[in-house]
């Protein structure tokens, strides 16, 4: 024993990563490194596109002779909280007011005085203002197109809060009614025609802006309000690579578990427009530090809606473009009918096309490759979906709430669609991997949740638990003969390693990785899922 | 008891180390961070991303298809045949906030085609209920072709001539509502055809007789007036994949010189879009008939006689192949979608000229086949490529526009070459 404490002594001293630390698993992304030169940035949409349809940029795991599994992730396989992601619905349930209330409820416009308008956009089909409230805050107001009523900003008041809930950052977006009596034009206001020629906006300039938007039945102008965003915008972030000049952003986006997982949420809510120009950095300063902290932004162009029309049936089903479905249609002359052509939309102007019939999870797609998508492996998968089949039917229902649409049936459909997207995902996911989860030591013995059969998909046990001892220094496993079940075997050493399998699914393992401590109870360090 | 010792004894020997040689899982990342630090760099986009940014940011295309003040280069835009023409176009649509429309162009062909016209339009009167259109147009096309009259004329007696001619048109309509488009128009049209200058096939007027071809030995002016309605329920006219459009147009053409030529023509133009599969598969099928009515001695001349062949009608026959005092043709087209932007389309064309509007009927229907392309932006389509097949051989047809385009409605788009 005494040589391996010297073993462990000298291991300690070196800078060899190892299996396990004494301070795992981390909770928090340790304090950033403070930036201190960063460039504000752009993005080109097209350039995007083209590069991710026809280049496979970043290090996908198709390319590889080894799939690389998440990083930036703790010892339990959880993101570390911080700049990227935080833990909210799952790991502590929000309430129905939490969870309605999202991102934020305390700064809408101020609703008594005038909005003054500072900028505006008039090109293209969805025109939208920047305003000062009454107390000086900046908003961005987006509208609904003229043909749907609704849907974008529905869909924006839906899927920011869901978004949120699952842990990504979103800005505030607000509902807001308003009056063109509202508007107050500032001074010095410019507006761009389509050439980009710049020249004094007018008051008629509003007017026919507002022209271009719907009214509500009682005359109103409904519109999301979009709280600008704490810090200093420094551009989007790509799904793949790293920021240069950002010292604390050092994990290959590709590889990171919240933005893998995002695939996924995306699914759920039907956000093919998952696309690096809809994100964006920010550079804050908290507790002395300046760091970039990441946003998911633009989520009107979600449940179908296409922010400007409703979204092509084909979204979610097949990139725009594609090798080898294209040459399937070319040559089929269109008789290999795609799965997602076939399903059917309710007429629902404010809900755009989504359905739950046709939606295969495993088969949703963006409107164009996303490295961070397509190098999400089963557990990443699982990662997301244990988030998503968290949202009870009574939440999905409260939340779909907030879009406040002036149909009933768009509220339901969009609720049913909800729910029974979450049911495939969670069918289609919990089965790739074991699917249990939080686990802890109680009264000595091991305990978890199966969370198929927690949400009625049957149960994928019983489980077998064999026991092992652990070091934590290189990782290997040595067998406790004898030592099998639930309980914690009696004669082990400071870490306990248990491997949990099912006999219904002979590939498919979870190692648990417990740290016994002196004066405290047994605690999971480490949970690592294997197919 | 000892067990526990050993834990605590590793514990705080894991702890207690210095800090930065990876004694914790914060050491180790702070690692990973150093070495990350020691490659920042600024974030620089690549050329490309850089020029594509440059592109949208400014606007360039905007501004190069917008032009200088609406001034602006113009390609195209002359009859099938005429070759690549080139000229300058000024053209807006911004002034008085989008209620007036002006566009006046010039274009001459590597093979001396030439075009120049002008267009005055005031498309939201009465809040949009009502428009005002009016053309003026000078062309100048020295080899047209021509087969002589009937379905019985020969691939092989293809001549050519000159058309030349001068119109100014004005449509008045009503827009009840998005649907409906009624009124009525009147213009001026004057014409001179004389021999033609592709010296591949030979004159027209050595191979037929004014007999076979009225009009084509004395020069003569028209006057025309007539009245239009319209039914439009597509879903996006600039890419329909549901619904239809249904034309009437009638056009009188009075001859206001030789008095020969006096005729009516009833222009309908029938096309209804069925998609299905949510509308990534589309047919469309379409009926067209001009059917031309001259009494008392009169004759239709045969520069305005209906005509057939080319790449909005018979795709598998070469342009303006068939002509006669009456048409018809039946087009079928089955697109479907490759990816989103380019659909694949298999057509059937049938259709034939005929004297008399007895024959209005289906048969003796020349048929061409084929297939083709159709690139879309925004469900746009700005190019399309077809390969039409008759049992004259085979046309290849390039286009930077949809099939079936619609002409202007009035008497300015009466005439069967445009």
């Amino acid at each position: 024993m005494s040589r391996f404490i010297l073993f462990m002594f000298l291991s300690s001293l070196s800078a060899n990563a190892q299996a396990l630390y004494p301070d795992d698993p981390v909770e928090f992304e340790p304090k950033p490194v403070s930036v201190t030169e960063v460039a504000k940035r752009k993005l080109s949409d097209y350039y995007d596109l083209v590069r991710n349809t026809l280049d496979t940029p970043g290090q996908l795991n198709r390319n590889a002779s080894k799939p690389v599994r998440a990083q930036a992730v703790n010892t339990l396989g959880e993101p570390m909280q911080g700049a990227w992601w935080v833990k909210r619905h799952y790991y502590k349930p929000m309430t129905l007011d939490e969870l309605v209330a999202g991102p934020g409820k305390d700064h809408p416009p101020a609703p008594q005085g005038s909005w003054t308008v500072v900028g505006a956009k008039n090109e293209g089909i969805t025109p939208g203002f920047v305003i000062l409230d009454g107390k000086n805050e900046l908003y961005f107001i987006k509208f609904d197109p003229l043909s749907q009523p609704e849907m974008a900003t529905g869909a924006d008041q839906v899927a920011i809060r869901l978004v949120h809930a699952l842990g990504y950052h979103v800005p505030e977006n607000y509902l807001v009614e308003f009056s063109e009596e509202t508007l107050v034009l500032g001074k010095d206001v410019t507006l761009a025609d389509r050439l980009g020629r710049r020249r004094p906006m007018t008051r008629r300039d509003l007017t026919e802006i507002l022209l271009k938007v719907p009214k509500n039945s009682h005359g109103r102008y409904r519109a999301t309000a979009s709280r600008a965003i704490p810090g200093t915008g420094i551009g989007p972030y790509r799904y793949h690579g790293t920021r240069r000049d950002d010292p604390n952003d050092f994990v290959p986006h590709e590889h990171r578990r919240d933005l893998r997982g995002f695939a996924i949420v995306s699914a759920w809510i039907g956000h093919d427009d998952s696309r690096a120009i809809n994100t964006y950095d920010a550079l804050v300063e908290e507790n002395g530090a300046k760091f970039i902290r990441h946003y998911i932004l633009d989520l009107g162009s979600t449940f179908g809606s296409g922010t400007q029309r409703p979204n092509s049936p084909r979204s979610g089903g097949e990139y725009l473009f594609g090798w080898k479905q294209s040459a399937v249609q070319l040559f089929s002359l269109g008789l290999a009918v795609p799965y997602w052509a076939k399903a059917s939309f309710p007429n629902l102007p404010s809900i755009g096309r989504f359905e739950f019939a046709r939606f295969d999870p495993e088969r949703w797609v963006p409107e164009y490759p996303n490295p961070a998508f397509l190098n999400r492996l089963p557990d990443d998968e699982f990662w997301a979906a244990r988030q998503i089949m968290s949202f009870g039917n009574e939440q999905i229902h409260a939340i779909v709430g907030s879009a406040q649409y002036s149909d009933p049936k768009a509220a339901e459909w969009l609720a049913q669609c909800l729910i029974q997207r979450r049911d495939k995902i969670g069918r289609a996911f919990y089965k790739k991997v074991l699917p249990i989860d939080k686990f802890e030591v109680r009264e000595s013995q091991l305990v978890f949740e199966d969370l198929s059969e927690k949400a009625d998909f049957g149960a994928a046990g019983p489980y077998t638990i064999q026991w092992f001892q652990f070091d934590q220094k290189t990782g290997a496993t040595t067998p406790l003969p004898g030592a099998t079940g639930s309980l914690l075997p009696a004669q082990s050493g400071p870490y306990l390693v248990a491997k949990i399998e099912s006999g219904s699914r002979p590939n498919q393992r979870v190692d648990v990785t417990l740290r016994l401590g002196i004066s405290s109870s047994p605690t999971v360090v480490g949970v690592d899922r294997l197919w | 008891m000892t067990k526990q010792v050993i834990i605590l004894t590793l514990n705080c020997l894991l702890l207690l180390s210095p800090p930065g040689l990876g004694q914790t899982r914060i050491d180790a990342i702070e690692q990973q961070r150093s070495e990350h630090q020691k490659q920042l760099a600024p974030e620089k986009n690549t050329s490309a991303e850089a020029f594509l940014l440059r592109l949208k940011d400014e606007k360039i295309l905007e501004r190069i298809s917008y032009g200088y003040n609406g001034l602006r280069a113009k390609l195209g835009g002359l009859v099938t045949g005429g070759g690549f023409a080139l000229g300058p176009e000024y053209f807006r649509e911004d002034l008085a906030r989008g209620s007036v429309l002006i566009r006046t162009g010039a274009q001459i062909s590597f093979k001396n085609y030439q075009k120049a016209d002008a267009q005055f339009t005031l498309p939201k009167l009465l809040g949009g209920k009502m428009f005002v259109d009016t053309r003026a147009s000078h062309r100048n096309y020295p080899g047209i072709g021509y087969y002589g009259p009937g379905p019985d004329s020969s691939k092989s007696g293809r001549a050519n001539y000159r058309l030349e001619d001068t119109a100014l048109d004005s449509a008045v309509g009503i827009s009840p509502s998005r649907f409906i488009k009624f009124g009525g128009a009147a213009g001026f049209l004057a014409v001179n055809v004389g021999p033609g200058t592709d010296d591949r096939y030979a004159s027209a007027e050595t191979l037929y007789t004014p007999t076979q071809a009225p009009g084509i030995d004395r020069q003569t002016n028209f006057f025309r007036y007539g009245g239009f309605g319209q039914f439009d329920w597509r879903d996006d006219p600039f890419g329909p994949k549901h619904g239809g459009n249904y034309l009437v147009q009638y056009t009188r053409f009075e001859d206001r010189d030789l008095r020969l030529h006096d005729f009516n023509l009833l222009d309908i133009d029938l096309r209804q879009h069925i998609g299905f599969f949510n509308r990534t598969r589309v047919i469309t099928l379409r009926a067209h008939t001009q059917l031309t009515d001259s009494r008392g001695g009169q004759s239709v001349p045969f520069y305005l006689q209906p005509m057939l062949g080319g790449s909005d009608d018979l795709r598998g026959f070469r342009p303006f192949r068939f002509s006669g005092n009456n048409s018809l043709v039946l087009n079928a087209e089955y697109r479907w979608e490759i990816f989103s932007g380019c659909d694949g389309a298999i057509f059937v064309d049938g259709g034939k000229v005929f004297s008399r509007r007895g024959e209005l009927n289906f048969r003796d229907l020349e048929a061409s086949a084929g297939f083709g392309l159709r690139f879309n932006a925004r469900n746009r389509r700005f190019i399309r490529m077809d390969f039409g097949f008759s049992h004259e051989g085979f046309q290849v047809w390039f286009k930077f526009n949809d099939l079936f385009q619609q002409r202007p409605l009035g008497t300015a788009g009466s005439q069967p070459i445009w």
